[in-house]
């Protein structure tokens, strides 16, 4: 069991390194050059060559890579306090933003909080309306329950996220005023007033997936023999489905919601953009834009680190749960 | 290769049916619609493009759906988003197919045998792929790259998009490598690569096409979703993901400049999806 653990801990470090540095040297071996981005296309040659000399950006691509990692995990000890992150003994140094000349962390720790609030309630959204409409639909099996449940989820999976997002901005917040237009709001109460419509545009998109596996679990499941069991006890049909079913169909769950990770990413790049959300997909999107190289790696690092560890969650609740798993 | 029995259960198929008739509606609309139109999908119309109130041409009259604030003729602007939107979710998936297939069977020939480290390694690499914040990375591509062409977004797309397709055919090829056939065409001494081509690609050939279909609704999306987002094909080229984000600013006034991309999008996707639906319950029917 433990050797298990820690054979899938390296594999996991070893990713999200394979992932640092793929990025790392896509970035900066293709053709673009950072210190004319900074200096702006007016600028003189000489103030290019400058900028490239204080950033750093004359070295080899190599000598880059090299200050990098090192500085990544054992920063200068001119490094404030501030800049970096500190995890146990472990300073995580992402380095400084060409453009906005702030410590990527700053920015990234700045942009957390949204992004995650989004995902939280989006995450509530599609568990909520996926587990129901599922259930619903698995036990109306061939009925019209069922296919209404299963064409709807279709044209979920279909709709493309700017699209409903723009139709939910439109009805809720334009033509009802139920909702904030767009934005963060200064507190709490406002965040989370305007942070709805985001959640239920990522939310309705996953509760598609979801609502999809719930039906497919349950129907599997409905047909076991224990099913059958509590059934000829004479227990309830509900209490059937919630105690019996619905909660072994939770287990392969697990794993969507784990990989969802890696989607909810994608979507949220989106939906910060429409609702001018400025969470962690806003910053990157402005980074791409802006070539802000740091800014990238850093939220490439954040990112493949958190699809990454729910994997590695995924399977140590497989590990725990599943007895079979646990002896190899 | 192909059960004659899947072709009518295909057919059967509402969904799938219905699906199919989108996909060849929106093929038609791309290849005849520009030629159609009449009208240069990036030329402003400044005598035909305002109605008597000067404000821009709606739907009808000269224009058939109108045209959008830079007095550009919708119709044929759509057309031509839906040929750059089939023709880089065709490639891309064409792509990722082909190396993802061949990683797969590759991958799944070479498991449990004296070639375990080539499985080893090709799974590595797939599961660092699919760590990939895959969006961000093709964004950032797409923007270092500078010149976005048709071909660097379908490249990136393709290449970025195969690692769960190798997943899951190293699966099919692990299921089908111990059947007797092939024990057999081995015995007989034929050559590895030629095992792999006749006897086990024909073998998980369903599972491809369905991923194929699937994977053409995501490029679809994703090629718009790069459009949106200002990092996809350049303007004044139209895409239907930049036709969206142009016409968002003009919802109000005139919202189709909004929906008619969206829905073009949405019913895309939903063709595709209900084409790979509908073949994967005809070429693997389960039983009820």
């Amino acid at each position: 069991m433990l050797a298990y653990l820690g054979r899938r801990l390296l594999w996991s470090l070893f990713t999200v390194w394979a992932v640092v540095t793929l990025t790392f040297f896509i970035y900066n071996v293709l053709p673009e050059d950072p210190a004319r981005v900074i200096a702006g296309p007016q600028a003189r040659p000489a103030d290019v060559a400058r900028i490239r000399t204080q950033l750093g950006l004359d070295q080899p691509v190599h000598v880059r890579y090299g200050r990098y990692m090192s500085n990544l995990v054992r920063p200068p000890p001119e490094t404030k306090d501030d800049a970096v992150w500190k995890l146990g003994p472990v300073r995580i140094d992402l380095g400084v933003s060409y453009l906005k000349r702030k410590p990527v962390t700053q920015l990234l720790a700045k942009a957390l909080p949204p992004t995650l609030l989004v995902g939280f309630l989006a995450l509530v959204i599609e568990v909520a309306i996926g587990a129901a409409a599922g259930v619903l639909a698995a036990m109306k099996r061939h009925g019209v329950l069922d296919y209404g449940t299963v064409g709807l989820t279709l044209v979920g999976i279909s709709a493309p996220t700017f699209l409903t997002g723009l139709l939910l901005q439109h009805f809720f917040a334009r033509e009802l005023k139920l909702f904030p237009l767009d934005g963060y709001g200064q507190t709490s109460a406002e965040q989370l007033h305007s942070a709805f419509l985001p959640a239920l545009t990522l939310g309705l998109y996953g509760a598609a997936y979801y609502t999809r596996l719930v039906r497919d679990e349950m129907i599997t499941l409905l047909k076991e023999d224990y099913i059958r069991t509590a059934r000829a006890k004479g227990q309830r049909e509900w209490l059937v489905i919630v105690r019996h079913a619905l909660r072994n169909a939770l287990m392969p769950l697990v794993t969507v919601v784990g990989l969802s990770m890696g989607g909810l990413v994608g979507g949220a790049i989106v939906t910060e953009k429409i609702f001018r959300w400025p969470g962690i997909g806003s910053l990157s999107v402005d980074a791409i834009v802006e070539r802000d190289g740091p800014v990238i790696m850093g939220v490439v690092i954040l990112f493949s680190t958190v699809v990454v560890a729910a994997n590695f969650l995924v399977d140590l609740s497989y590990a725990v749960l599943d007895p079979r798993i646990r002896k190899r | 290769m192909l059960d004659p029995r899947a072709f009518r259960r295909f057919q059967k198929n509402r969904g799938a049916v219905f699906g199919a008739g989108l996909v060849v509606l929106l093929v038609l609309f791309a290849v005849i619609g520009p030629m159609v139109s009449g009208h240069d999908p990036n030329l402003s119309d400044f005598t035909g493009g305002r109605d008597p109130s000067g404000s821009i041409a709606g739907p009808g009259g000269r224009h058939l759906l109108g045209v959008d604030p830079l007095l550009r003729d919708s119709f044929s602007r759509l057309a031509h988003g839906a040929r750059i939107s089939l023709l880089v979710a065709f490639f891309a998936t064409t792509l990722s197919i082909v190396v993802g297939a061949a990683v797969g069977l590759a991958s799944g020939y070479a498991e449990g045998t004296r070639a375990q480290s080539l499985d080893t390694v090709l799974m590595r690499a797939v599961d660092v792929g699919l760590s990939f914040p895959y969006l961000l990375l093709v964004m950032a591509i797409g923007a270092a790259v500078g010149e976005t062409t048709i071909v660097t977004i379908l490249m990136v797309l393709g290449l970025t998009s195969w690692f769960g397709t190798a997943r899951i055919i190293r699966s099919k090829t692990i299921q089908v490598r111990h059947l007797d056939f092939i024990m057999a065409s081995r015995a007989l001494g034929q050559s590895t690569p030629a095992i792999l081509l006749r006897h086990i690609l024909p073998n998980v050939a369903g599972p491809l096409i369905v991923i194929a279909s699937a994977s053409v609704a995501q490029m679809i999306i994703a090629e718009s979703v790069l459009s949106y987002l200002q990092v996809g094909l350049p303007p004044p080229t139209a895409t239907w993901g930049r036709m969206l984000l142009e016409g968002q600013r003009f919802y109000t006034v005139a919202p189709r400049l909004v929906l008619a991309p969206g829905v073009l999008i949405f019913l895309a996707v939903l063709g595709f999806n209900l084409l790979g639906e509908g073949l994967r319950d005809a070429l693997d029917p389960h039983e009820d």
